[in-house]
């Protein structure tokens, strides 16, 4: 895709944690597959490391579960990628969603921010399974980074994220 | 003071959780949204806002020309990890589910 104008995606989720490590360590462990298997309930981010390269979330079953492009690459402090979940009809509808994290160190520790963005408004229900799995992503991270283990956390699935993108006609997997 | 005590310390103060309230009703909102039908002045909202910034449980980012400011719910999320035991969550989320069904009859 193009890049996109970053001003008309308005941030609807935005999470910030502090992690006790480095800019580097961070970046790394979000870009690299071995260390997102570990906190990401065993989905792999692989990303070409370059504006423009591709993005993509592989699911445990080797499926691509998110497609995306990288479209800011200021490694170790920002990185900005578009994040549409490859389910029928879904970025039709809903726009794509833009993920950004922004690295910086504060202190002994490592503030990390992520913000999604979108393009429209959307509704509490559509936005909720994220807002269920980025602090349980985040968290994990953050366990992983500090004591080289992070909890494997069983998230329950995100019915009503499910109910309201089949409510817009969004063919959902069983 | 470690990071959990600024939590509690922040979440200690009735203002201060009905400004998260209003962040959960509306995210992503300007100091000016935020002030809006409150009795709080403009300056005791801000120095509230900058307790639950320096407590992690609101988090601000800048759009455009407007400063944003959004719930985060990420230290609560650890309060939980460290005190709710893993088999434990189903029966909560099934308790907190029942819990909002049998007030939502009562609307």
């Amino acid at each position: 895709m193009s890049k996109p104008q970053f001003d008309q995606f308005k941030p609807l989720t935005v999470y910030t944690i502090y992690i006790a490590s480095t800019p580097e360590r961070v970046w790394e462990a979000l870009t690299n597959a071995e260390f997102s298997r570990k906190y990401f309930s065993g989905f792999a981010v692989e990303m070409e490391p370059r504006l423009g390269g591709a993005f993509i979330i592989r699911a445990p079953d080797g499926s691509n579960h998110i497609t995306g492009e990288v479209l800011e690459h200021d490694p170790p402090n920002r990185l900005t990628v578009s994040w549409n979940v490859n389910w029928p009809d879904l970025v039709e509808k809903l726009g794509t969603t833009l993920v950004t994290y922004e690295i910086a160190q504060a202190g002994e520790a490592v503030r990390l921010t992520m913000s999604e963005r979108h393009d429209r408004p959307l509704s509490d229900d559509i936005l909720s399974g994220g807002r269920t799995g980025w602090p349980a992503i985040l968290s994990g991270l953050k366990s992983l980074l500090e004591t080289g283990k992070a909890p494997q956390i069983k998230m329950a699935p995100p019915v009503k994220m499910l109910e309201a993108l089949k409510a817009m006609g969004i063919k959902v997997p069983s | 003071m470690s990071a959990m005590d600024e939590v509690f310390k922040a979440l200690a103060d009735a203002s201060r959780r009905s400004l998260l309230d209003r962040l959960h009703a509306e995210n992503g909102q300007t100091l000016n949204e935020l002030c809006e039908g409150l009795e709080m002045t403009r300056q005791a909202v801000t120095k509230h806002l900058a307790i639950l910034e320096d407590a992690n449980l609101i988090t601000t980012i800048r759009h455009g020309r407007e400063k944003l400011h959004y719930l985060n719910p990420v230290p609560i999320h650890q309060i939980g990890e460290r005190w709710i035991k893993k088999f434990e969550r189903s029966k909560l989320a099934a308790l907190s589910e029942l819990k909002r069904q049998l007030e939502k009859r009562d609307e």
